[in-house]
């Protein structure tokens, strides 16, 4: 029965607008406002149930470009995948070990993992950007990014 | 204060020293961001933002202004030299450019291209200079109906900006819409789905959606696609010079197109890429030897040329005169408004006339930089292009990071960009766009507030919409012109269906 993308993608989006309409009916309303603060929200949930629907039953297929879009290389995801883990670990450490360090290490470590060879221009690269921008925006704009662990 | 005053305070502006180096910056940065395959000028923009923060607005708006065209001016190098458009504003220009560069005369191809580019966009400042005033004086009357009815014109736009799927378009705008309701309600204080979290209470930042749903979106497809060889070494370019008979030949397209690329600016959902196309196909149909076209036709590379840019200053005019974008880019550049603590409407001009007038006057000057750059210096700016895909990969992540957190100080809203790079990269598998996404992000939040406050003052009935002229006019509009691409795309598959 669901043998379409569109299909599958309509009956998520119909429960996300499900959820999304459930939360806005738990909404407060106030008296004496004509148009408050759940009115909106219903409006798109409802509309996203129709819209979602809609999708369900319409005729467009897919066309072989898309599919095309979609047909990813297994060795391509893992790679999407380590560098998710990277920059997750680089969001985490951001604060505590401080911009610069985490910065040198993302960029040393992503470059090198998606292929790159030259290790000394990667290495000049991955500490000139970081400490040249860390300079930029805590001296001279005056906006802190975290120092963490260095002492500046 | 007079327009004339206005222009002078904005030559002021933009002949100043720091004007004059902020500009330069700008397009710089833009021709090369915009030269870069994949990298467009949302997310140009976007990257651009963190650096204007604590810098004199003005300044700040003249350089993001020239980031935008000078992305749309550099997109053209790459379609020309590598067949690999860095904008989708440019893939009209690959057509007939990349023939030409093929054919030896790469060199020549980039000088047709950066001098229609300059005409596109020498005119169309012009014309900005002239209508933007006129439409900002009008608008400053229009109250909570008519401006309601003015962003429902600008959602119309989602319809032009699908790719095929009418749906996709309008449910990826919804989805945006709904976004944009995360957080406290500003006229009854309800927090609305913030789940209790303090850092969701102010809602979601714009920067946090652009640079997700385009810059990492656009990361991840480089990850899939780093090995690809689309960026070889730029070939010989060859001479730069073009004769008498080339002039003669582009004058044509450049100055016709550049007045049709600045109306197709202004229209919502038009901008850049349509109004290339439509520039290329018109050259095309009015040409004597229509057969030349593909094979490295000078018209039909000075064609989308001035029209790209020509498109990019039309679509300042509703940005700046009413305050309301007309296409995922536009939006964005509304973001850099806000996050500088402007905001772009009629009242801009009387109330700040140095931002109004600085940033028209800047683009003649950016323009000019713009030719300087891209006439001899383009055979080592396009040297840039070889940049490792590994090494932009993790810049341009380092940089959407900056971005993010010098506006929040929090890395709850970089997880937040990673989410959305997810979100971005699956609607591109999917084939939903984002542009209309964005907008409506953008649009949605201003369009609720002006809906109730138009409710309130009506008290709950609708008729205030219907009953004001300005209003009822533009909501007509809206309709027709979400109604008419629709129309057109249903004409179209039944004349392939008859056809086939």
């Amino acid at each position: 029965m669901l043998k379409n993308v569109n299909q599958r993608i309509a009956i998520v989006l119909a429960l996300i607008s499900i959820i999304y309409l459930i939360l806005s009916y738990q909404l407060p309303t106030y008296p004496y406002i004509p148009v408050d603060a759940d009115a909106i929200p219903k409006a798109l949930g409802w509309l996203l149930l129709v819209l979602s629907v809609g999708l369900f039953f319409s005729k467009d297929r897919d066309s072989e470009e898309q599919k095309a879009r979609r047909r990813i290389p297994k060795k391509d995801v893992i790679s999407l995948l380590v560098v998710f883990v990277l920059v997750f670990l680089y969001i985490t450490l951001f604060e505590a070990l401080g911009f610069i360090l985490t910065t040198i290490l993302f960029v040393f470590t992503c470059t090198w993992y998606l292929g790159y060879k030259k290790h000394l221009v990667n290495a000049i690269v991955s500490i000139v950007f970081p400490v040249a921008l860390y300079s930029i925006f805590v001296y001279l704009l005056q906006i802190r990014l975290p120092a963490g662990i260095l002492p500046f | 204060m007079g327009a004339l005053d206005g222009i002078a305070t904005g030559f002021q502006v933009a002949l100043s020293f720091e004007g004059i180096m902020f500009v330069l910056i700008g397009v710089f940065v833009g021709t090369f961001i915009g030269m870069l395959p994949g990298l467009g000028p949302i997310s140009a923009i976007a990257i651009m933002i963190p650096i204007t923060y604590g810098m004199d607005p003005t300044l700040a708006l003249v350089m993001m202004a020239g980031v935008y065209y000078g992305a749309v001016f550099g997109g053209s190098t790459s379609s020309i030299l590598l067949n690999a458009p860095g904008i989708s504003g440019t893939v009209a220009s690959a057509f007939d450019g990349y023939p030409m560069a093929q054919q030896g005369k790469a060199g020549k191809a980039l000088a047709i291209a950066a001098i229609s580019s300059f005409a596109g966009g020498t005119i169309s400042v012009i014309l900005l200079m002239i209508f933007a005033p006129m439409l900002a004086s009008v608008a400053i009357s229009f109250g909570p109906p008519a401006y309601f009815a003015l962003m429902l014109l600008g959602l119309s736009a989602i319809a032009s900006l699908s790719e095929g799927s009418t749906i996709k378009a309008t449910i990826s705008a919804v989805v945006g819409f709904m976004i944009a309701t995360i957080g406290i309600d500003p006229q009854t204080g309800t927090s609305r789905f913030s789940f209790g979290s303090a850092n969701l209470l102010d809602g979601i930042d714009f920067l946090v959606i652009a640079l997700g749903l385009f810059a990492i979106a656009e990361v991840c497809y480089l990850i899939m696609n780093r090995k690809k060889k689309s960026i070889g070494s730029a070939k010989e370019i060859g001479s730069l010079k073009l004769s008498k008979k080339d002039f003669k030949e582009m004058s044509g397209p450049a100055g016709r197109q550049s007045f049709l690329g600045f109306i197709l600016g202004i229209l919502p959902g038009a901008g850049a890429t349509i109004a290339s196309f439509i520039s290329y196909i018109t050259e095309k149909k009015i040409a004597k030897k229509p057969e030349e076209f593909g094979k490295g036709s000078i018209k039909g590379l000075a064609a989308p040329e001035a029209s790209n840019n020509a498109a990019t200053s039309g679509a300042f005019v509703p940005l700046l005169s009413l305050g309301i974008p007309g296409s995922g880019t536009t939006a964005v550049m509304l973001g850099a408004f806000l996050v500088l603590g402007l905001q772009p409407g009629p009242m801009l001009m009387t109330d700040r006339p140095e931002v109004f007038w600085g940033i028209i006057a800047s683009m003649y000057i950016g323009n000019i930089f713009l030719l300087i750059l891209n006439l001899p210096l383009i055979p080592y700016i396009a040297r840039l292009l070889t940049i490792p895909r590994p090494m932009l990969i993790s810049l341009v992540i380092m940089f959407s990071f900056i971005g993010v957190y010098a506006i929040s100080f929090s890395t709850f809203d970089l997880y937040l960009l990673l989410a959305f790079g997810v979100i971005g990269l699956l609607m591109r598998m999917f084939a939903f766009p984002a542009p209309p996404f964005i907008l409506a992000f953008i649009l949605g939040g201003m369009m609720e507030q002006s809906f109730r406050q138009s409710m309130t003052i009506s008290d709950g009935s609708l008729s205030i919409f219907f009953t004001n002229n300005i209003s009822l006019v533009l909501i007509i509009v809206s309709v027709l012109s979400f109604v008419f691409p629709l129309v057109q795309a249903i004409r179209t598959r039944k004349k392939e269906k008859a056809e086939a």
